[in-house]
């Protein structure tokens, strides 16, 4: 008769899953004793916080933790301990300051946020004009403006740029990415400099939109052309392959094969690109005039925009107009979050284009 | 065996390729007569799909490429001036190991897609459509759902899809590189049928790791081998049956009864 | 049927074959993208020339004395100019900001690779992102009104406990508007960038290298300190480098949180003295002379070039670190 084994029950956790209860006692002790402790001295001996922070809390906590370390693991347990706290304290101070921005934007701004804000200019208002007239209607159409332009001139260039990065042969590859890579580090105010001295000192312009919108370029177009070349890397090379084995053309395979497959990459980069230029400030201050009316007109005339009209605000230094840089900065940070939101769904994946499988 | 060149549709002559100053293949002189199938089978890294590689010149896409020889297409050079290398593309198809259907577009766009990639025009695209697909045995399959991205096939579907695609181009001459290399058996012996219906109209050469595959398919077989660094050779060629049952050469011998690659 | 090769013994002429475009449609398309990529290139070449025709005048006069001098006067004819002061200011903010930023970055990058669960790691992430798309003008406001108060109080701390070191020395009693605190604001204008490179690094890197550390019995801090800093140096002094061009260029956010003043400020991080190259071109150019302007461009060049050469290194570094990347 063949012998039946009975199977063995199987253990719930999985030997290395076994934690036994003296470790959890002693870690959690070690995790939230310190702190309790560090709290009550500072309020018992009425500590400033920050000293508190960091005289108080932060020795008792890694004395803690190096303590539980040793006593658990030894010199490992010690060295691993220490180096938790850095992680964790650091990480913590850069969601702090990034917190702290974010929610004093939004309740600074959110002071101001009231119809007329938004939807009327500032004609007539002066920096001490009661907060409930005017706006920064005509510095988001200026900003739609300048920015569109932009936009209108550098996709294209930023896209041919990417496009002789991935698909040409040329032997000039390595050193036209370089230098486009270097690009990308150019001081803002140095790109205002730069049509400030070539068209506005020359006299070539007066300082209109369409100087600030060529401002602008230089510092959108390594966005677009490195996020593009990415997207144009991913399109695997058996599909080039496939299209000139069937004898296409470079020109018709790019068009019909590459571009299709990485069309939601070049989305991606047109959305990074508009985010990496829509808060520039220091190469408009430089090239375009200041402007109280609304003026869609970039070849003519004095235009404002979000992030110009929150510098001058905040310049003026009265109580309402800082109120309104306030709430100009929750404008173009909404208007950030947008495009950030925008550009993380549409090339969430990173992947080629896949349509769904079908069931 | 009598092979006659004059009955020969593509001929290589002299065929060397260096990757930058590496040789990698030397002095490969095969003919591929019509409607007939030439296999190519040799260890990894031999060259032979290189080879395959310099006869429609997907060869010279890769940077540093270096060849010297000729390929001749009825008796005129490929790579002749003047030649453009395109349109021997068109005449010339190619399957490649892993199928690559284009994936932003439809099946049947897919098997017009050479169609438009070469700008040529057609007219009645929806008979070349079934006509191509048929060919490829896989008309069945996919009759109903012509609209739905390519994609969606199965591996083995998508491959036929891909030979689909070629032949839509009406090819003289089909190179295939180990096509069969990622399928499954079932969908292994439908391409293999396939093969062998295409041989009746045009010529076919195919490079394969697989000897029975190389046994089943093939009318003709080249044993190719890269020894030690040596760039490599053809070292056998001859019929299928007399390279696999009656080898001149000791190391073709060990090659097909398994003895080593 | 044998071989039929023809050995010919001597070697066979290369054909040169097709590199270049040989159809119309072709040649179109790969003109275009290379005319899109050369102009691309002018445009940084074209940004040089125009600054320097405009800041040869100043610079033609005042010699090397522009970079290394440190009078900046407008009473005389023609007006002095010379940018040590903001030279230095400008150096002075990028290496703490840089001092600041890095611990934060690798603390970020090390907590996301390799510490944080996947949900905390991918929110850590969102939120660098977040950072680095923040308009450097929303950052100076929160700077000036919200941050400067509080580190006000941290620099006055400093000054109070370490104030013996030369470092934090501060006669006047006034913590505002100093190099410390537009410190701060630069670290957090650059830990993103410093980051992404850092976590590249960090996520690319062989894991086999990793477990086997932790195989001969490392701890998580041996592995760091002895497996995965070391492999990761150079795209980690890579990232650093970027982010130290930026500092240099960094304009609007520390225009509001630093005073300028045109005495040298050697490393009095809590005194409201010195300044930086850029913020003082955004607060003369507006009211120059043809002549002021001149010694502004000058001092854009300087800013121009020097940004230029660490990016320049600093890719070259972060690539050869990356060699996935090819």
């Amino acid at each position: 008769m063949a012998q039946v084994t009975q199977a063995l029950p199987r253990p719930k956790q999985a030997p290395w899953q076994r934690r036994n209860l003296k470790n959890i006692v002693l870690i959690t002790l070690a995790s939230v004793l310190p702190s309790l402790l560090a709290i009550a001295i500072t309020v018992a001996f009425s500590i400033d916080g920050a000293i508190g922070l960091v005289a108080v809390f932060l020795p008792i906590q890694i004395l803690a933790t190096v303590a539980v370390g040793q006593y658990l693991y030894k010199k490992r347990g010690r060295q691993d301990a220490v180096l938790m706290i850095f992680t964790i304290f650091f990480s913590t101070l850069v969601v702090v300051l990034l917190t702290s921005v974010l929610v004093s934007v939004f309740q600074r701004g959110a002071a101001m946020m009231r119809l007329s804000f938004i939807s009327q200019n500032a004609t007539y208002i002066s920096s001490t004009t009661s907060l409930d007239y005017g706006g920064l209607g005509h510095a988001m159409l200026g900003s739609l403006a300048i920015v569109g332009f932009t936009t209108l001139v550098t996709v294209p260039l930023g896209v041919g740029v990417a496009i002789y990065l991935t698909e040409s042969r040329s032997g000039s590859r390595g050193i036209v990415r370089s230098l486009i890579q270097s690009m990308s580090g150019l001081p803002s105010v140095v790109s205002g400099m730069f049509i400030y001295s070539a068209l506005i000192v020359t006299g070539v312009s007066h300082q209109i939109g369409l100087t600030g919108s060529l401002a602008l370029i230089p510092l959108m177009l390594p966005t677009v052309a490195r996020v593009c070349e990415e997207a144009l890397r991913l399109v695997p090379g058996d599909l080039r392959s496939a299209a000139l084995g069937l004898g296409a053309p470079s020109y018709r395979m790019f068009l019909q094969v590459v571009l299709p497959a990485a069309r939601t990459g070049i989305i991606t980069a047109v959305l990074l690109g508009v985010a990496r230029v829509i808060g520039e400030t220091a190469p408009l201050l430089l090239t375009v005039n200041a402007a109280a009316n609304t003026n869609l007109n970039i070849f003519d005339g004095p235009i404002e925009t979000l992030p110009t009209f929150l510098f001058r605000n905040l310049s003026y230094g009265t109580d309402n107009s800082i109120q309104r840089a306030w709430g100009a900065a929750l404008v173009v940070l909404f208007l950030v979050l947008i495009i950030f939101t925008l550009a993380r769904t549409v090339g969430g994946d990173k992947k080629v284009a896949k349509p769904k499988k079908r069931k | 065996m009598n092979l006659s060149t004059a009955t020969s549709h593509l001929r290589s002559e002299d065929i060397n390729v260096w990757f930058g100053e590496r040789h990698v293949l030397a002095d490969v002189n095969l003919d591929f007569p019509s409607n007939q199938v030439t296999a190519l089978i040799g260890p990894s890294g031999c060259g032979k799909s290189t080879f395959l590689r310099t006869l429609n010149r997907m060869h010279e896409l890769i940077p540093s490429a270096g060849l010297a020889g000729s390929v001749l297409l009825d008796g005129q050079d490929i790579y002749g001036d003047g030649v453009n290398p395109v349109d021997v593309r068109i005449k010339i198809g190619m399957v490649f190991q892993k199928p690559n259907p284009f994936p932003t577009m439809s099946i049947k766009e897919n098997i017009l897609s050479g169609l438009k990639l070469s700008g040529r025009k057609f007219v009645n695209g929806d008979d070349i459509v079934e006509t191509s697909l048929r060919r490829a045995s896989i008309w069945n399959e996919v009759k109903d759902r012509l609209g739905e991205p390519a994609i969606s096939l199965s591996g083995g579907q998508q491959q036929r899809l891909c030979i689909a695609r070629s032949l839509a181009m009406e090819p003289e001459v089909l190179l295939m590189d180990e096509p069969c290399s990622a399928l499954d058996p079932g969908s292994t012996r439908r391409i293999e049928e396939t093969i062998e219906e295409l041989s009746e109209a045009m010529t076919i050469v195919i490079v394969t790791h697989n000897m029975q595959q190389a046994q089943r398919v093939s009318h003709q077989t080249a044993f190719f081998l890269a020894e030690d660094g040596n760039p490599g050779t053809v070292v056998e060629f001859g019929s299928t049956d007399d390279v696999f049952n009656r080898p001149v050469d000791a190391r073709t011998n060990d090659y097909v009864n398994g003895h080593f690659g | 049927m044998a071989a039929e090769q023809t050995k010919s013994g001597s070697t066979p002429q290369r054909r040169t074959l097709t590199v270049k475009p040989t159809l119309l449609g072709d040649k179109v398309f790969f003109g275009i993208t290379s005319f899109t990529a050369y102009f691309s290139i002018a445009l940084v070449g074209l940004v040089l020339v125009f600054l320097l025709i405009r800041a040869w005048p100043a610079l033609q006069h005042e010699g090397i004395n522009f970079l290394i001098g440190s009078t900046w006067d407008d009473s005389v004819q023609p007006m002095v100019m010379q940018i040590f002061p903001m030279l230095w200011g400008s150096i002075l903010l990028a290496l703490l900001g840089v001092l600041l930023a890095v611990p934060m970055a690798i603390a970020l990058a090390y907590l996301i690779e390799f510490l944080a669960p996947k949900p905390i790691a991918r929110v850590a992430t969102l939120l660098v992102d977040l950072l680095a798309a923040l308009p450097s003008v929303v950052i100076g406001l929160w700077g000036l009104f919200v941050f400067t108060p509080v580190a006000e109080g941290w620099s006055e701390l400093l000054h109070k406990t370490l104030g013996w070191l030369p470092f934090f020395a501060n006669e006047t009693g006034n913590f505002s508007r100093s190099p410390f605190i537009a410190g701060w604001i630069v670290a957090v204008m650059i830990v993103p960038i410093i980051t992404s490179v850092t976590r590249e690094i960090f996520s690319q890197m062989d894991r086999d290298l990793i477990n086997a550390a932790k195989a001969l019995g490392g701890g998580m801090a041996s592995t760091l300190t002895r497996v995965i800093l070391p492999t990761a140096s150079g795209g980690i002094v890579g990232g650093t480098l970027l982010g130290l061009g930026r500092a240099l260029g960094e304009t609007v956010a520390i225009f509001f949180v630093l005073n300028l003043s045109f005495d040298i400020n050697w490393f009095d991080v809590s005194e409201a003295r010195g300044g930086s190259i850029a913020s003082m071109i955004l607060s003369k150019l507006g009211e120059a002379t043809d002549y002021e302007i001149s010694g502004l461009m000058a001092a854009g060049v300087v800013l121009f070039v020097s940004t230029l050469i660490i990016n320049f290194i600093a890719g070259y570094i972060v690539n050869r670190a990356q060699p996935w990347r090819k």
